[in-house]
């Protein structure tokens, strides 16, 4: 749906508007501004990509290129949503390893069957 | 790493052991207000600590040489697309006032979806990449150090991969960002699901590491054909982007609103700028204000720039800015040029100190048409969120195009940018968190099965340990700084200059020419002439019609490509000058007379006013007893005024002629006051043209002047031999 033309109908259009004070004005600017945000957030909160998995490998300690191929890998087997570093973290906490010997193993096609669902 | 300010910056040592770099400190600083700071001769309300090192503004040595700062932050953005010349820049920029320092990125670099490593050359500006950062980051220290000022350093994190660009910026010491996913939607079409999920999560991430963040929204007037009337939508975008950074964690201090003057004159720019500069504050108070200047309506003229820019700058002292930033004068015909920046930076500097104290002398009406202006425009504001509602939300609204509209909302032309939301780059990438999601790290954002400092139970995430961070060194052999310093090392080395406009040794020159000929004939001539000079590939870069048939003016750019020795140069002897006040201190107690006149069948006697009068900042002023005899005066009548008077000193001006009677005048003055035994106690110096020390000393005289001196030179001259005499120190020869 594309916004058609229409003609400065501010007059009409901000009647409901003029018996605001200044403070109820600013008021009701951020009071829609959250509204509008809010499903915006809770997409947010509840979903996650691959650069923000990436980040978090970056994080743990891998360098840019490994977070790039796991998350790529990950991403293929979609086991994305489960969170790229706990994968990594769990592998590691399993077999008593470190974050990078878990990664390098995972880049390498191993331990894959041991990841937690 | 220490800098001195006699020597270059030591791109080898910036270079070296970058591996073990670490930021000295994380997060964005002000600078140090200072009250009522008394500065020279004035008292400042609107300033700041001062610097250990800078270069003042021109008309400083009025005043005694004083830098005064001001409140503000100075910002300058720096694009040239190889760091190791950015650096220089920085440098010469901090020298002049800037404190944050902006790198712009190399295009296309938010379509990349990942982090790029290494050096490689960029477009426009430069590659992000952790070495760049470090590199830049560990330049700024030295220079920070030697400006004594901290320095904050600025890029990117919209585009893909900004929840790594974030992480990036927090581990290598990165003080501000743009962040705004607006701008990946609006400007990139970026997928938009995309863009707000990642947004959440690298606002997160800059609130840890104390990031300065700026918005998008200056890109709405810089888009518009008519700027000023996306304003109502800009309050929006502004907005959007404010408290989507509150709720994802960020605190309003970081919060930085990057607002531009829409206009530029012939608009009536302070009437259409201003309602909206205020309201913009009023709505949001407590937030940040990073006052930007005009490019909407950039030309090519720097000079029109320039004013528009006091303009604008006017704007922030009559509001608010924390910050002030500053565009190249020359933004509107080529990638900004080094000494732009300097321009930039100075006009902001010239301009805030000018008008250090406007809140003591004005208030803006409260009444009438300004307030009533304010109004509608946050009304206006109010009904573009309302409308959003009313299609169903965010992003509903971008799909049926409100954003960007060339209307005055409630109007609309309905020539807006609309994007498909489940279209866009990368599209569908967004995946929803399982019930066991987790990411055992710190400053993340939204759903997680780990607590925050979880990573301990591994050692310390890379926000926590630095010595995690895995750094990469350059990957590709042919394109990195290493391959690209071979040429400029080897030539500075051998002492070879060029001149230069954005890189090392471009040869890049600028020429301004006037042509008196009609517009197309005269550039065909201007070209021509350039051509001549041995410019390679001359240009036109800006062109200034003063009258159709008079004439037009050009500025040229092309290529100087002929090495310069810098060996085999002849330096003219430099001395060094005695301090204005202790000149005056020396003087004036002393009452020193002091005769002049231009010698001969000489009537000319501007150079001889320049000299003397205090109206032309002349030596009069230091608190000589000047007798100024006037225009074509002999030598004898010289002489008996110096005597009558019980002058120390004579200055003469003559111009040189070709049967050499300068010369023979100046030998008779040297010879005439030998012989009444005058000459021990006058200082004899002559000035014109092309007169030289050599030229005078060699016809007897004490030293001569040429082209270019000021009073402050001869005064030094004077008062340096008088003392060197006092003391029994003797240098005149002869």
């Amino acid at each position: 749906m594309k916004c058609p033309e229409r003609t400065d109908d501010f007059e009409e259009r901000s009647h409901h508007l003029r018996g605001l004070s200044d403070d109820e004005l600013h008021e009701r600017f951020w009071a829609l501004t959250r509204r509008i945000l809010e499903p915006l957030l809770e997409e947010a909160r509840t979903y996650t990509t691959p650069s923000i998995e990436r980040s978090v490998l970056l994080r743990m300690g891998l360098s840019s290129l490994e977070a790039k191929a796991l998350v790529d890998r990950f991403q293929e087997r979609g086991l994305l949503g489960r969170g790229a570093g706990r994968l990594v973290l769990e592998l590691a906490q399993r077999k008593g390893i470190s974050l990078n010997e878990a990664a390098t193993a995972l880049l390498n096609g191993e331990g894959w069957e041991e990841l937690p669902s | 790493m220490k800098l001195k300010p006699n020597e270059k910056i030591d791109l080898l040592e910036v270079l070296k052991d970058l591996e073990r770099y670490r930021p000295r400190r994380k997060g964005w600083t002000w600078r140090k207000q200072v009250e009522n700071q008394a500065i020279g001769p004035f008292v400042y309300r609107d300033s700041s600590e001062s610097l250990a090192n800078s270069i003042p503004l021109p008309a400083a040595h009025y005043f005694g040489d004083i830098d005064p700062q001001s409140s503000c932050v100075i910002t300058t953005e720096i694009a040239s697309g190889r760091f190791e010349d950015d650096i220089r820049r920085m440098r010469m920029a901090a020298w002049h006032g800037a404190d944050h320092i902006m790198v712009i990125r190399t295009t296309g670099q938010s379509h990349i979806d990942g982090l790029i490593e290494g050096t490689p050359e960029g477009v426009g500006g430069i590659p992000v990449t952790r070495k760049q950062l470090r590199a830049s980051r560990k330049a700024l220290d030295a220079i920070e150090d030697e400006v004594g000022r901290p320095i904050n350093f600025h890029s990117y994190v919209s585009g893909l991969a900004g929840p790594e660009m974030a992480v990036l910026f927090v581990e290598e010491g990165v003080n501000g960002c743009h962040q705004d996913p607006q701008y990946n939607v609006l400007y990139r079409d970026i997928n938009m699901h995309r863009s707000f999920v990642d947004a959440a999560e690298a606002k997160h991430i800059l609130a840890g590491g104390g990031i300065l963040q700026l918005d998008g929204a200056h890109n709405a007037n810089a888009t518009a054909k008519e700027a000023w009337k996306v304003t109502p939508e800009l309050f929006v975008q502004h907005a959007v982007n404010c408290a989507y950074s509150q709720a994802a964690g960020m605190p309003e201090g970081l919060i930085a609103l990057s607002t531009v003057p829409p206009t530029a004159p012939p608009a009536p720019k302070l009437r259409l700028d201003l309602p909206y500069a205020i309201a913009l504050r009023e709505l949001f108070a407590g937030f940040r204000f990073r006052a930007q200047q005009n490019t909407r309506y950039m030309e090519t003229d720097t000079l029109e720039t320039t004013v528009s820019h006091v303009l604008d700058t006017l704007v922030s002292r009559l509001t608010s800015a924390d910050i002030q930033s500053t565009i190249t004068p020359d933004e509107g015909r080529n990638i900004p040029w080094h000494y732009n920046n300097i321009a930039g930076v100075n006009t902001a500097r010239q301009t805030l100190m000018g008008l250090d104290g406007l809140d003591e002398l004005l208030a803006l009406k409260q009444e009438g048409p300004l307030r009533e202006t304010v109004r509608e425009l946050k009304e206006r504001a109010v009904l573009f969120l309302e409308e959003i509602l009313e299609l169903g939300g965010y992003y509903a609204a971008v799909a049926a195009g409100m954003f960007v509209d060339q209307g005055y909302f409630p109007e609309r032309k309905g020539d807006g940018i609309a994007r498909d939301p489940e279209g866009g780059d990368r599209a569908g990438s967004v995946v929803p968190r399982e019930p066991g999601y987790g990411a055992p790290v710190c400053s993340h954002f939204g759903n997680n099965c780990y607590p925050e400092k979880s990573c301990q139970t591994y050692g310390g995430c890379t926000l926590c340990n630095p010595d995690r961070i895995r750094y990469i060194d350059d990957l590709d052999p042919e394109d990195n700084v290493n391959k690209r310093l071979e040429r400029p090392l080897a030539e500075r080395a051998e002492g070879i200059l060029r001149p230069e406009v954005e890189k090392h040794g471009d040869g890049v020159v600028c020429l301004s020419l006037f042509v008196p000929e009609s517009p197309a004939v005269a550039e065909a001539a201007a070209l021509e002439m350039a051509l001549h000079m041995g410019l390679k590939a001359p240009e036109v870069i800006s062109r200034r019609v003063l009258h159709p048939a008079e004439g037009s003016l050009f500025e040229i750019k092309g290529i100087f490509d002929l090495p310069i020795r810098a060996g085999l140069l002849t330096l003219a002897p430099q001395s060094e000058l005695l301090d204005q006040a202790a000149i005056e201190a020396w003087v004036r107690p002393r009452k020193i007379a002091i005769v002049a006149a231009t010698l001969g069948e000489d009537e000319h006697t501007v150079g001889l006013h320049e000299i003397l009068d205090i109206k032309h900042g002349g030596i009069e002023r230091y608190g000589f007893l000047i007798h100024d005899l006037g225009s074509s005066v002999p030598v004898e009548r010289l002489l008996d005024a110096a005597e009558r008077f019980g002058a120390k000193a004579v200055l003469v001006s003559t111009i040189v002629t070709h049967n050499d009677v300068h010369k023979v005048h100046m030998k008779r003055l040297h010879q005439l006051a030998q012989e009444r035994g005058l000459r021990d106690r006058l200082l004899l110096v002559a000035g014109g043209a092309h007169v030289t020390g050599e030229l005078a000393k060699a016809c007897g005289l004490d030293t001569g002047f040429g082209r270019g001196t000021r009073g402050w030179d001869v005064a030094s001259y004077l008062v340096k031999e008088w003392q060197s005499r006092a003391s029994g120190v003797i240098s005149r020869q002869g």
